[in-house]
């Protein structure tokens, strides 16, 4: 199978960037260190989790073939652990001086044991048994996913079972729980802990530095674990394919997933380098910090064989009570430096400054809301004792409230955006239409609506007379009624009629004079309304 | 998926919040950003994928029909992986479906070609074809798409007929008949003297000036074939062990026959009261007699589509159907029992003036029953077995 010829190849590059990965966690907890202990050797413990890592490398694949806890098990990893805590302790001596590292080897070949555990020695231990574990988990889960062909592919009944989380998803769980502690450790690193003790009025003075150098172990961390995560996808499609005898028809298809991969990544670094991120570190400083400790690392790391092949070859010489010819007791170079100011911290303005805060306050509460409905959805009793609940109904009645509100509210707004774009069209077309009742001006009306005006108010004030217009009545007919109620009038009711049906239902220009004459009408009919009046109360009388 | 990101921005935003950690900021972007973009570009390309099938949807039995799938990256976006896996019918491909992973370019098609059996008759579905990708970190779960399936008629297996003397009773066709009461004025057989009692309109002038003698045309009897076949898919009616072999050959033998009238360009019509998949209740609908190869065409889809069907009783529809035929048509009537019921209505149609045909299909332990019983009635009766038997008895069918 074609994924089986890419084995070596998958196996080179994800196991480099699993120690790439744990170069960037072992330089943010280095960085840690030296801002917690001082006088301690954070770049040596650096350097041992790495020189671990490596070691795990190497022994992974033929410890991994005996059986845990048997004899053969525990005598190969007790000899590994034996000769890693010696080796480390004499490093750590070997940091503080060659004269330093002699007088412990001594101290040992003496049987002082009391001597020899420090609390640096401790911690030191402790860190390589993570990264011990750390880059077995990683190693074991690689190769199930694929870069041990005979257990990705061994058809175990219980593998098969739903429940079980596939390989990829517990990879991509251990980088993310990784980087969760890689992210609080970085944000540990911020915080000047010396100061924490050392406020003069007794209450705990928490200092939060702007710039530490362990986010470029933490960003970097999370870079090199999508690109492993990248090769982690493809080998597991690749296992699921050989699987199923699904055959791959396309050759070029690892090459192509390897460049869309770097597109990727590349594509997604330059955009989160451009969003607004505070004093962020800036690309090219962010790799320049992270080279700068791996070749400190090496090169201290180099030397410290070279010291040490140097020491081998010289106890004959001493022996022999003669001065050796190479190992003059030079004390060892300065350990790496992990930065501690940023390089080109970048200006914010106050616009940046607010949308970044609006998207971090949003997203938390994004998140928080997104949680609590995803629990509540996973726990039905939840739901229903809730729906059960008097506040719950409470707040659905309120909800329900002002929904409808916000319902009417937004019906009378339609409404009335609706009346002014009639109206703004009306204008614009040069066309009136007739505005909703109110205190109006008479002058300000065409002749038409003047016509409009005179005879409407005739009909208000016939139905105060008494004569009420009935919706169904046409104007002719209520003329017919007014003119029976007001005899003396019939004449100017009949004109001012003609003259509303004319005004409101034809096409023809309506003339000013025509609205005056109207208007004449209208009072005349208006003083016989008037004295109808006067005459019904005498006759009340 | 993305509740696994939770935990991490929700630590991550704590960060950002109160420690003035700006850097975890960054990396928020960057977890949501590889999220989100790999979730954008694996929906946005598999949403551009198309595919086309290319093929003949009809086969013969025992064909190879050969499938061209066209997959076309229609958008810019790459796709890395594009699984594809047809689901092609068990009885034409055997356990192994057509099923492989490419990756598609921008604008890239790829082809592919494959081919299934016509094994057995039937209305296959081809497809549907899932097509499945993801993105490249695999931060979301896989996308699946299924595009439609189309469908693949194989005909029902046809037995060419030498010859097959259905009795009918429809005259001036096109079939010579023994009868002479169906004698065809247009095929002139021959000649002979003049005998009293012979029609006027009979006599060939010519060859009695040139003879001496009057002489009469002698007509060749012919026939017009216009038949109904009405084919039971009842499973009641078939023995229940052999069920579906003999409802298989009673198909087989409707075809054969449809095949041979049509070959003897004479009308003819099918009626199955079984289950087709393509008809809204699940019945085929009758299809009246008609000539010609597409209607040939018609009746094997109809045949190659019916299936079994359960409690779907064959009475009422001929008794539906009987009334809408014409005089003389014969009534092939193709079933696995026949029972007093059937044998009555196949007698009305008889009486009606229709000629009634029982064919038996498969093994019935009470065929001798049924042969006497509808000896009674007047009724033909020939009982097939095998698909062997069906072609013994066209060989020795002239003695019906």
């Amino acid at each position: 199978m074609k994924s089986i010829g890419n084995v070596k190849a998958f196996r080179s590059i994800s196991y480099a960037f699993v120690f790439l990965m744990m170069i960037c966690a072992a330089m943010t907890i280095g960085i840690l260190i030296q801002n917690a202990w001082l006088g301690w050797h954070s770049g040596v413990i650096a350097s041992v989790m790495l020189l671990i890592v490596i070691d795990r490398f190497y022994t992974y694949q033929q410890l991994k073939s005996l059986t845990p806890l048997s004899s053969e098990w525990a005598i190969a990893y007790g000899t590994q652990w034996i000769v890693i805590v010696l080796f480390i302790r004499f490093l750590l001596s070997y940091a503080n001086g060659l004269a330093a590292f002699l007088a412990d080897l001594s101290l040992f070949a003496r049987g002082y044991l009391a001597n020899f555990f420090t609390g640096e020695l401790v911690i030191t231990l402790l860190l390589a048994v993570l990264a011990w574990v750390l880059t077995a988990q990683f190693l074991g889960l690689l190769d199930e996913i694929g870069l041990d062909p005979q257990l990705a592919l061994r058809e175990d009944p219980g593998r098969l079972q739903a429940d079980v989380v596939p390989a990829h998803q517990r990879l991509l769980n251990l980088i993310f729980s990784l980087g969760i502690a890689l992210v609080i450790l970085t944000a540990l690193t911020r915080i000047n802990t010396r100061a924490i003790f050392s406020s003069p009025d007794g209450i705990p003075n928490i200092e939060v530095s702007r710039f530490s150098g362990g986010e470029a172990g933490a960003l970097l961390y999370f870079i090199f674990g999508l690109a492993l995560l990248s090769l982690s996808r493809l080998m597991s499609l690749q296992t699921h394919w050989n699987s199923l005898r699904i055959p791959v028809s396309s050759d070029n298809l690892v090459r192509q997933w390897g460049v869309y991969s770097l597109f990727f990544l590349l594509i997604l670094a330059v955009i989160v380098s451009l969003l607004p991120a505070g004093d962020s570190l800036g690309f090219f400083p962010l790799v320049g910090t992270f080279l700068g400790f791996v070749i400190g690392v090496l090169f201290f790391i180099l030397q410290f064989f070279i010291l040490f092949l140097t020491f081998l070859i010289s106890l004959p010489f001493r022996l022999f009570g003669q001065a050796t010819p190479m190992f003059g007791g030079t004390p060892p170079s300065l350990l790496p430096n992990f930065p501690r100011v940023p390089a080109s911290p970048m200006n914010i303005s106050a616009i940046w400054e607010l949308i970044r805060s609006v998207f971090l306050w949003g997203a938390l509460a994004v998140i928080i809301v997104y949680s609590l409905i995803r629990f509540v959805r996973q726990h039905d009793r939840i739901l229903a004792a809730l729906r059960k609940s008097r506040i719950t109904n409470w707040l659905i009645l309120a909800w329900q409230w002002l929904y409808r509100n916000a319902d009417k509210t937004r019906a009378s707004l339609s409404t009335a955006i609706a009346e002014g774009w009639q109206s703004f069209i009306a204008r614009l077309e040069g066309k009136r239409t007739l505005s909703p009742p109110g205190w109006m001006s008479l002058r300000s009306l065409d002749p038409r609506r003047k016509i409009y005006f005179f005879y409407l108010a005739m009909v208000r004030r016939g139905a105060e007379q008494g004569v009420t217009r009935n919706p169904s009545q046409t104007p002719s007919e209520y003329a017919v009624t007014l003119e029976n109620a007001l005899p003396s009038a019939a004449e100017d009711i009949d004109s001012i009629t003609e003259a509303f049906v004319e005004a409101r239902y034809s096409r023809q220009e309506v003339d000013s004079s025509k609205a005056e004459s109207v208007k004449a009408i209208w009072g005349r009919i208006r003083n016989a309304l008037q004295s109808k009046s006067k005459g019904g109360k005498s006759t009340n009388k | 998926m993305i509740g696994k990101f939770l935990p991490l921005l929700f630590v991550l935003l704590l960060i950002a919040a109160f420690l003035r950690g700006d850097f975890a900021l960054t990396l928020i972007y960057l977890v949501i950003g590889a999220l989100a973009a790999g979730l954008w570009w694996s929906r946005r390309a598999l949403a551009q994928v198309e595919t086309k099938r290319q093929f003949s949807q009809h086969a013969f039995l025992g064909e190879t029909v050969k499938i061209d799938l066209h997959v076309q990256n229609k958008g810019w976006l790459p796709l890395p992986w594009l699984e594809l896996r047809e689901t092609l019918p068990v009885a034409l491909v055997g356990p192994n479906n057509f099923q492989s992973v490419i990756h598609l370019g921008p604008r890239a098609d790829a082809r592919f070609e494959y081919s299934v059996e016509a094994r057995k008759r039937g209305y296959y579905p081809i497809g549907p074809l899932s097509i499945s990708t993801g993105d490249i970190l695999g931060l979301s779960d896989s996308l699946l798409v299924q595009s439609q399936p189309e469908p693949l008629v194989v005909y029902p297996r046809i037995i060419p007929f030498s010859s097959l003397e259905i009795p009918s009773q429809s005259p001036q066709g096109t079939l010579r008949h023994t009868l002479p009461l169906f004698e065809d004025p247009t095929r002139i057989f021959g000649k002979r003297g003049y005998t009293s009692g012979d029609s006027l309109r009979r006599i060939d002038w010519k060859a009695s000036a040139s003879t001496g003698r009057l002489q009469v045309k002698v007509f060749e009897p012919s026939i017009a074939l216009e038949t109904f076949i009405v084919l039971n898919l009842n499973a009641e009616d078939y023995y229940y062990r052999s069920r579906v072999d003999s409802t298989e050959l009673a198909i087989v033998i409707a075809a054969s026959i449809s095949n041979w009238i049509v070959g003897k360009k004479q009308m003819v019509g099918l009626m199955v009261n079984g289950r087709d998949p393509l008809t809204v209740d699940g019945k085929p609908q009758s299809i009246p007699p008609h000539k010609g190869k597409p209607h040939l065409m018609r009746l094997l889809e109809t045949l190659a589509r019916a299936d079994i069907a359960e409690n779907s009783a064959l009475v009422p529809l001929i008794q539906a159907q009987r009334y809408q035929l014409a005089w003389g048509t014969t009534l092939i009537m193709i079933t696995g029992n026949a029972d007093d019921e059937l044998l009555d209505e196949l007698y009305q149609a008889r009486r009606w003036g229709q000629n009634a045909v029982l064919i038996l299909a498969g093994r019935e332990a009470s065929d001798d029953m049924i042969r006497r019983r509808a000896k009674t009635f007047g009724i033909a009766v020939f009982s097939i077995a095998t698909e062997s038997d069906l072609k013994i008895w066209m060989q020795e069918s002239k003695r019906v």
